[in-house]
């Protein structure tokens, strides 16, 4: 797919770039409004990733420019404000969704994942790993084509892991996604590491591979390869 | 102690210490122009027998007449005033007199005299008396007015006074508007109000400049954290790291995580004291309870807490969010500091919300566990903000919020304001 990055921070935009295109997509950048607004004309994208505070103008602008040009991208909103106010407004406006400063890539991944699967595909998808597939909006896993009897957040997990395999997701970051910031750190630790116990024995039940590998202790990665 | 009371106080001083001196000083003063005038007069009667004598060559009558005693001849005694007391039978008392003694010569009889005029003095004990009750009744109007004076002075002169201090009280650093001082005509005041309108607006410059600070700081912090943490994870995914290595990566992630949340909880912190949750809704407090704690079904049901809830029917009238914020810390509180197989026991009613929970005695100081950056138990991960930023929330709409420790039981207790109360309706 075809992401724009519009982001002030070079370094930040170039770590965002770096991650999105090994993940295989098209990733353009642009570090003020005005090479936004410029390149948004120009080409079409599949994804917009906006900074609301911007050197030389407002994010939010740019999402206005984009929905009054009926220019059919999903836009996801990365903003240092954490306000609710601040979300409602610009999904108001038109934004798809909202990640708050600081964010894991891997979380922006599977926003991104789940946004572009909701527009190209209306949420006709299915995720495929090896002998794993997920069907997202039915919110089923199947191993070798038989259905995984999860639980909500056994769900939430593997769903994760498949959309960012190979990748390393640190415990936090996983804590993050599936239980937002309501959650303190040490106890999350005990329940992604009872979730994941859970996970694996029921794949295995099925006949399924253990793909999840623990990386040193900081976190996990769902993988084939060594 | 009031002012009008200190000035009434040392007026009244000053009258008692003025009475006494105000007696003997017009005692003195008085006598002696008593004593001038009778010496006048005798003066006068000494001229007129001397006229009489050098005339008519015989003593006048004369009602000062004391006495008249020959003189030895050329023996010349000085002309004297004597003060003496005489015994005057039909009185029936001693009289004070003044007395003048004086020499004349009678040419008929070629005969110096020695002449005493007396004249009555005033009695000392009756003037004494009339004195203390003239300067007493003066005293009393003086005292009388000066009463009267000052209050309508403190009444008038200090009104602009009294109505800038009303003002000021309601002033918060807060409030956006400045105040206006009623001005006065008195030059001290003038220039009080000038120096308070001084350091109000430093004041609030200061505090809008630290807001804004704070503002800025809470978010300009989270973009070097997002890419921190990205190349922390970037550098986590390489495979050849060694245990040490490892060990510093994981010590950097984590107080990265650390940081930012600190920076999100004192932005809340400052949103909180910047009153930007402003909104008034109905809040069944019941429901929004009821689905705080189904969505830390897992963690109660991990730590196989007992739950044990008697909720009555409460309506709030606060912001959404902060009603939020402020029953998930008390719930998460009681959650997280408790025990494995502990218990959680809420109490909801029109009044208070009461939840009690077990847990490890605290070693942080009751009085001090408000405070930002307090943790009960050091050894947890969690910021110490939770309370820090419920105490704000309760601040803002007048709650209260109390803590008691009974052995390892924990009871927090919320004090709503009666729902009547106008408190509710106030803009903040």
């Amino acid at each position: 797919m075809k992401i724009l990055v519009i982001e002030d921070n070079m370094e930040l935009l170039r770590d965002i770039q770096m991650f999105l295109e090994e993940e295989g997509n098209i990733c353009e950048i642009a570090s003020d409004y005005k090479s936004a607004y410029d390149k948004i004309g120009f080409f079409p994208y599949d994804i917009l990733i906006v900074d609301i505070t911007l050197p030389d103008g407002n994010g939010l602008d740019i999402i206005k420019a984009v929905k009054k040009e009926n220019i059919d991208a999903g836009i996801i909103i990365i903003s240092a404000k954490n306000a609710l106010e601040d979300k409602i407004y610009g999904l108001e406006i038109g934004a798809d969704d909202y990640l708050t400063k600081p964010f894991y890539l891997t979380e922006l991944n599977a926003r991104m994942k789940a946004l572009y699967r909701r527009k190209v595909y209306q949420g006709n998808r299915e995720l495929f790993f090896n002998e794993i597939k997920i069907k997202p909006d039915s919110h089923e896993v199947f191993v070798q084509d038989r259905l995984l009897n999860l639980t909500k957040k056994e769900f939430d997990i593997i769903h994760f892991f498949v959309v960012n395999k190979h990748r390393l997701l640190t415990k936090e970051a996983i804590a993050e996604h599936l239980w937002g910031d309501h959650i303190e750190m040490a106890d999350s630790y005990k329940f992604i590491y009872t979730h994941l116990a859970n996970l694996r024995k029921k794949i295995a039940k099925l006949g399924g591979n253990n793909y999840v590998q623990s990386i040193y202790s900081v976190g996990y990665k769902f993988t084939d390869r060594e | 102690m009031k002012l009008i009371k200190k000035t009434n106080k040392y007026y009244l001083i000053f009258l008692v210490f003025l009475f006494p001196i105000m007696i003997g000083v017009d005692y003195y003063i008085i006598q002696f122009a008593v004593n001038y005038e009778v010496e006048d007069i005798l003066l006068h009667e000494q001229e007129r027998i001397n006229y009489h004598l050098a005339q008519n060559k015989t003593l006048p009558p004369s009602n000062y007449l004391m006495k008249t005693e020959p003189l030895k001849e050329n023996y010349n005694l000085v002309e004297v005033f004597r003060d003496t007391i005489i015994y005057e039978a039909y009185a029936d008392k001693n009289v004070p007199y003044r007395l003048y003694s004086f020499n004349a010569s009678n040419a008929s009889e070629g005969q110096q005299l020695r002449i005493t005029l007396k004249h009555v003095l005033l009695e000392i004990n009756e003037l004494i008396w009339w004195l203390f009750i003239a300067t007493s009744f003066i005293m009393l109007v003086l005292g009388i007015g000066f009463y009267f004076i000052n209050k309508r002075i403190y009444k008038w002169a200090w009104n602009p006074f009294f109505e800038n201090l009303s003002k000021l009280k309601n002033y918060g650093v807060t409030i956006e508007k400045p105040i206006h001082l009623k001005s006065s005509k008195i030059s001290e005041f003038e220039e009080l109000n000038q120096v308070v309108t001084t350091l109000m607006a430093q004041v609030r410059k200061d505090f809008q400049n630290l807001k804004e600070f704070n503002e800025n700081i809470s978010h300009e912090i989270q973009t070097p954290l997002t890419i921190i943490r990205n190349k922390v994870v970037l550098l986590l995914e390489s495979k050849n790291l060694d245990e040490k290595e490892l060990g510093l990566m994981q010590t950097i992630h984590q107080e990265t995580n650390k940081l930012s949340k600190i920076g999100k909880a004192l932005t809340l912190i400052s949103r909180i004291e910047n009153q930007e949750f402003k909104r008034l809704d109905s809040i069944d407090v019941r429901a929004m309870i009821t689905n705080i704690v189904s969505n830390m079904e897992e963690i109660i049901h991990f730590k196989e807490l007992r739950v044990d809830a008697k909720l009555d029917v409460m309506i709030l009238e606060c912001d959404h969010v902060l009603a939020d914020i402020l029953f998930t810390n008390l719930i998460k509180n009681a959650v997280q500091h408790n025990t494995q197989g502990g218990f959680v026991n809420m109490q909801l009613d029109r009044k208070k919300f009461v939840i009690s929970n077990n847990g490890e005695v605290p070693e942080v100081d009751m009085e001090r566990l408000f405070q930002r950056f307090q943790r009960g138990n050091p050894a947890k991960r969690s910021l110490g903000l939770g309370l820090a930023i419920s105490q704000k929330i309760c601040e803002i709409y007048g709650f209260r919020l109390a803590y008691e420790q009974n052995g390892k039981t924990h009871v927090f207790s919320l004090f709503f304001k009666g729902q009547d109360a106008d408190f509710l309706k106030q803009p903040m």
